[in-house]
C-alpha cells in the first residue's frame, strides 16, 4: 500500500515544530520478507553469510506465526533510512514516521553517535561486494571460516580507542637528549645528556581489550583474510552505539510519536486505533522481563513531570522538555538508567530483581530443595539498575583482555578481576581455539568457569 | 519527505544464507551422526515419513557467561518468593548472547534421507545365493512408447517428432497445429527381480538388569538395523525374541516397548531361536543372521550351555553377533566422564571362546557406540560363490 504524502509530510513538520532535529530521512514500503531480512543483518546490504540466515529463518518463523511483528527499521545514515511494512495500516505508518523521526535526531544528537560512520548503508555494500570477490578467489569454505572467527570476537572491541587506530612502536632502545642538570657539565661527558629508554618493550604495552583489532593488526595471516576482520569490527563499531542506548534510544521514540501523534489531527476511529498501537510498543512486558520501550519511556515521562515541577517551584532553570532534550543528547542506557531512575519510580513500576533461588550451579539439578526455583531477589534501588545495566554493559560480552605476548609468541588472554560471573567452559575453548587458528602460536586464557574457580584454558593442539 | 517502492522482491539474500545455514546443519548431522543415532526422537518417530531432528540452531561460539546473573522483573512479591521454576521462561538469566536459550529450530527430514547418510556403505555380511528365491525386489522402468497415456506421462520429444513428420508429409517440416494424433506417451512396466532370502532374528534380553538406559541402546540399535534392512532388502524375514529366564516371540510393536523383569537365561532365547530355524528357515533356503543384545549378567551355570546352543546355531546361520551392553553408570553413558575399561561378563568370556569368524561381537559403553556396532556388524564381507 501507499501512504499518503500529505499526511507524512505534516508529520516531519510536526515533529521540527516541536523540536526535533534530524537528519533527511528516506522512507521505503517494503514486503514482510525484505523486513525480516533487513532486521536480521541489520543493514539492507551486507556481507553474505550463514548467520544472518539462521536470525533471518527464525525471525520469519516468528514473524508467520505471530510471535513478533516489525512494523519499522530506521538506519544510522545520511540521509537516514527507514523502512515500513507494506501491510502496515495508515495510523501505523504515522506513528511509525513520528517513531522514526525521533530516532534520527536521537542518530544525530545524541554524543555517543558523534563518531558513527554516517555512510555505513553503501560502505556495507562494497563491503558485501569485496567480501563476494574473496568468496570467488579463496573459496565460501575458507571466507566462512574467517568471518566465524570474526563474528566469535567481534564484540571484543575497544570503542574508546577508536576506529582507526596506529599499531603499538615496535621494540626498540631510543636515545632521548634530556635536559642537563645543574653541574652535570662538569664531567664533560656527552653520555650524560642522552638517555636511553626502551620503547614497546612489552606487547602490547597495555593491557588490549581489543582483541579484533590485535588479531587483525599482528596476527600472521593473509590480507585478504584481515580484510575480513576489519569488515566485521567496522560494522561491530557502527552497532556499538546503539546497543548502549537501546533502552534510552526507544524510549526517546515512544516518547516522540505519542507527543506528536497527540498534536496530530485524527479522526476518532483512528485515535482508538493510535490508542492501542500506542500501548502495545510500550507495552510492560512480562513478569520476568521489562520491555525496554516501555522502561525507556516511563523513566522520560517521569523526569519531564519532575523537572517541569521544579521549574515552576523554581528549583530549576530549565523545564522537563528541555532536561529531556539535554538526556537525550548527554546519557546512554547505564547512565541514564544510573542517573534517573528514582526510587519511587521503581516503586511504582514493581521492579524486582530476580535470580535462581541458591547458590547452586543449575547444570547441578538437585542438591537441595530450592534448587532450579527462580525466587524474587530484592527490590532495592540499586539491585534493580545494577541488574538492568548488566546487560547493557561491555557489548553484553564478558571482559577479556589480552595480557601479554611472551617472547615465543604465546598469546595470555584474562578475564578481567573485576567481571563477577564464570565463563562457559564449553564456549570459551572454542573461541580459545577459534584465535588460536588466526593467531597460529598457543592461546592461554585465565578465567573464572562455572563454579567461579580460575582456571587456564589453552588452546588444543 | 521521500517515499520510495522499488521492486524489493528480487531481492534473496536472506533466502541465500539461510539455505546456506541449512546446509552446514545438515553436514553437522552428518558429522555428528554418532550422536544422533540414539535420539529419542527418531527412534520413537513411528515409522513416519518425515522426522523432525529438533536441531539448536548452529552454534556461534564467543566468549559467554556460564553463571546466571540476577534479571530484572516486575510485579508483585516480596525477596524469597518463588516466581517460577527452571530457566526455561526465564530470558534475561542464561547466558547473554544473540541466542536465546534452547532455541530449537526443526530440521525436517526424511528418515531415509537420515538412515541413508547413516549406513548407506552397510551390507549383509557373506549374503550367498540360495536354491529358492523368495525375495522380490520390484523396480519400474519406462520402456514402452504408446499413442495413449495418461497426459502426466507425455513424451514431449517423441510428441514434437511426430509433430515435424505429419507436417513433413505434407511438405511443411515445422511444429505446428499440435493435435491428438501427434501425442506419444511414456508407458512403465514393472520388473521383479527375485533375491536370496534372507532372515534376521533379534534377540532381547528383557530381565530385570536391563536398565532403561541399557534398552534403550539395544533398542536404538535394532532400530537402526531395522531400517537399514528394509531399506536395503525389500523383504527381508524378521523374528523378534525377547527373554528373560523365558523367551518367546513377539510382535515387532512390542518388541520395542517391552517391559523389563525377571533374571536372565540367554540360552533360553537361544533355544527358541534355534527350534524356530529349524522349522521355518532351513539354512538351504535361506541366509539367517542372529542378533542378539544383552548386558551379560547371565546365570553363571547357564553359560556353557549357551555356548553349545551358539555353535549348534552356528551351523544354521549365515552369522551371529552378539553386543554386550556393558557401561558403568549414567555419567560415562552420557559422555560426562571417560568410559572406564570394560570388565567383560563371564558371558562374554565363555562365549568369546567359541572359534568361528562368523560369530562376531561387541561391546557398547556408551551411546555413541551403537554407531560403531552397526558400522562392526554389517560390514561387506564377500559370500564365497556356491
Amino acid at each position: 500500500m501507499s501512504f499518503p504524502e500529505q499526511r507524512a509530510n505534516a508529520i516531519k513538520e510536526l515533529a521540527t515544530d516541536l523540536g526535533l532535529d534530524f537528519f533527511e530521512t528516506i522512507f521505503e514500503i517494503v514486503p514482510f520478507d525484505i523486513m525480516v531480512e533487513i532486521a536480521a543483518y541489520g543493514l539492507p546490504t551486507r556481507a553474505q553469510h550463514w548467520s544472518y540466515g539462521k536470525v533471518y529463518n527464525r525471525e520469519r518463523i516468528h514473524g508467520q506465526m505471530g510471535l513478533s511483528k516489525i512494523y519499522e527499521i530506521v538506519l544510522n545514515n545520511i540521509p537516514a533510512y527507514a523502512f515500513l511494512l507494506d501491510t502496515n495500516s495508515d495510523v501505523t505508518n504515522l506513528l511509525v514516521a513520528a517513531h522514526v523521526y525521533a530516532h534520527v535526531d536521537f542518530f544525530k544528537n545524541n554524543i555517543y553517535f558523534a563518531d558513527t560512520n554516517r555512510n555505513m548503508v553503501n560502505e556495507a555494500v562494497e563491503h558485501a561486494i569485496l567480501i563476494d570477490e574473496f568468496i570467488e578467489k579463496y573459496g565460501l569454505e575458507a571466507v566462512e571460516h574467517v568471518m566465524d572467527i570474526g563474528f566469535a570476537v567481534d564484540r571484543h572491541v575497544d570503542v574508546h580507542k577508536g576506529l582507526q587506530r596506529k599499531p603499538y612502536p615496535p621494540r626498540q632502545v631510543v636515545e632521548q637528549v634530556r635536559k642537563v642538570k645543574e653541574y652535570e657539565d662538569i664531567f664533560g661527558d656527552d653520555a650524560f645528556m642522552v638517555s636511553r629508554a626502551v620503547v614497546g618493550g612489552k606487547m602490547p604495552p597495555h593491557p588490549e581489550k581489543d582483541l579484533l583489532w590485535f588479531l587483525a593488526t599482528y596476527a600472521p595471516i593473509e590480507p585478504w583474510e584481515q580484510s575480513v576482520l576489519e569488515i566485521i569490527r567496522k560494522e561491530s563499531m557502527y552497532f556499538y552505539p546503539q546497543f548502549e542506548t537501546k533502552i534510552l534510544n526507544e524510549g526517546w521514540a515512544s516518547y516522540w510519536h505519542a507527543e506528536v501523534i497527540n498534536h496530530y489531527l485524527l479522526t476518532p476511529g483512528e485515535m482508538i486505533e493510535f490508542g492501542v498501537l500506542h500501548s502495545d510498543v510500550v507495552n510492560p512486558g512480562g513478569r520476568m522481563g521489562v520491555n525496554p520501550y516501555y522502561l525507556g519511556y516511563k523513566i522520560l515521562v517521569d523526569i519531564e513531570k519532575r523537572w517541569d515541577k521544579m521549574y515552576a517551584d523554581g528549583e530549576s532553570k530549565i523545564t522537563g522538555k528541555q532536561k529531556i532534550f539535554e538526556i537525550r543528547t548527554l546519557e546512554n542506557d547505564v547512565s541514564f538508567l544510573r542517573n534517573y531512575l528514582t526510587k519511587e519510580l521503581a516503586e511504582k513500576l514493581e521492579l524486582f530483581t530476580y535470580g535462581y533461588a541458591c547458590d547452586h550451579h543449575p547444570h547441578n539439578k538437585r542438591l537441595c530443595p530450592k534448587c532450579g526455583e527462580i525466587a524474587v531477589k530484592s527490590r532495592s534501588l540499586d539491585d534493580v539498575v545494577e541488574s538492568l545495566i548488566a546487560t547493557r554493559f561491555n557489548y553484553g560480552v564478558p571482559r577479556i583482555l589480552i595480557r601479554e605476548i611472551s617472547s615465543d609468541g604465546t598469546m595470555y588472554l584474562e578475564q578481567e578481576r573485576s567481571d563477577h560471573r564464570g565463563l562457559d567452559m564449553k564456549y570459551s575453548q572454542k573461541t580459545i581455539d577459534y584465535v588460536h587458528q588466526l593467531w597460529k602460536r598457543p592461546v592461554h586464557m585465565v578465567a573464572r568457569n562455572e563454579q567461579m574457580k580460575e582456571v587456564t584454558i589453552r588452546s588444543s593442539t | 519527505m521521500k517515499m520510495q517502492q522499488i521492486p524489493w522482491d528480487l531481492r534473496r539474500r536472506g533466502l541465500k544464507d539461510s539455505i546456506r545455514h541449512d546446509k552446514r546443519v545438515k553436514d553437522a548431522i552428518r558429522k555428528n551422526l554418532k550422536e544422533l543415532i540414539a535420539e529419542e526422537n527418531i527412534i520413537t518417530s513411528d515409522g513416519k515419513k518425515l522426522v523432525k531432528i529438533p536441531l539448536k540452531y548452529l552454534d556461534q561460539y564467543r566468549f559467554r557467561y556460564g553463571t546466571p546473573g540476577n534479571a530484572t522483573g516486575q510485579g508483585k512479591g516480596q525477596p524469597g518468593d518463588v516466581i517460577a521454576r527452571d530457566s526455561a521462561n526465564a530470558p534475561g538469566m542464561g547466558p547473554p548472547g544473540d541466542n536465546p536459550g534452547g532455541d530449537i529450530y526443526e530440521a525436517e527430514i526424511s528418515l531415509e534421507e537420515l538412515t541413508n547418510m547413516m549406513l548407506a556403505d552397510l551390507a549383509l555380511p557373506w549374503f550367498e545365493d540360495k536354491k529358492t528365491h523368495q525375495i522380490k525386489t520390484t523396480t519400474y522402468r519406462y520402456d514402452e512408447i504408446r499413442t495413449k497415456g495418461p497426459m502426466s506421462n507425455i513424451d514431449k520429444r517423441r510428441t514434437l517428432l511426430e509433430n515435424i513428420k505429419r507436417n513433413a508429409a505434407k511438405s511443411e517440416p515445422k511444429v505446428a497445429d499440435l493435435c491428438e494424433e501427434d501425442l506419444r506417451f511414456r508407458v512403465w512396466s514393472v520388473k521383479e527381480e527375485l533375491q536370496a532370502n534372507a532372515c534376521v532374528y533379534l534377540l532381547m534380553d528383557r530381565s530385570g538388569s536391563m536398565t532403561t538406559e541399557k534398552k534403550y541402546i539395544a533398542k536404538s540399535f535394532f532400530f537402526w538395523m531395522v531400517r537399514f534392512l528394509k531399506l536395503k532388502y525389500n523383504t527381508v524375514d524378521l523374528v523378534f525374541i525377547a527373554h528373560d529366564v523365558e523367551a518367546r516371540v513377539v510382535p515387532e510393536k512390542d518388541f520395542f516397548t517391552i517391559s523389563n523383569s525377571g533374571g536372565t537365561l540367554c540360552s533360553s532365547a537361544y533355544q527358541v531361536a534355534l527350534d524356530h530355524l529349524k522349522k521355518c528357515h532351513p539354512r538351504d533356503n535361506w541366509n539367517n543372521y542372529l542378533f542378539h543384545f544383552s548386558d551379560g549378567e547371565n546365570q553363571e551355570e547357564d553359560n556353557s550351555t549357551c555356548k553349545d546352543l551358539i555353535q549348534d546355531l552356528l551351523t544354521h546361520c549365515t552369522m551371529i553377533g552378539y553386543g554386550e551392553i556393558n557401561y558403568q553408570d549414567d555419567a560415562s553413558f552420557y559422555g560426562l566422564v571417560k568410559p572406564y575399561s570394560p570388565h567383560w561378563s563371564t558371558l562374554y568370556k565363555e562365549l568369546k571362546t567359541v572359534d568361528s569368524k562368523r560369530f562376531i561381537t561387541t561391546i557398547i559403553k556408551q551411546k555413541e557406540d551403537v554407531h560403531n556396532a552397526l558400522q562392526h556388524f554389517f560390514s561387506r564381507k564377500e559370500a564365497r560363490r556356491q
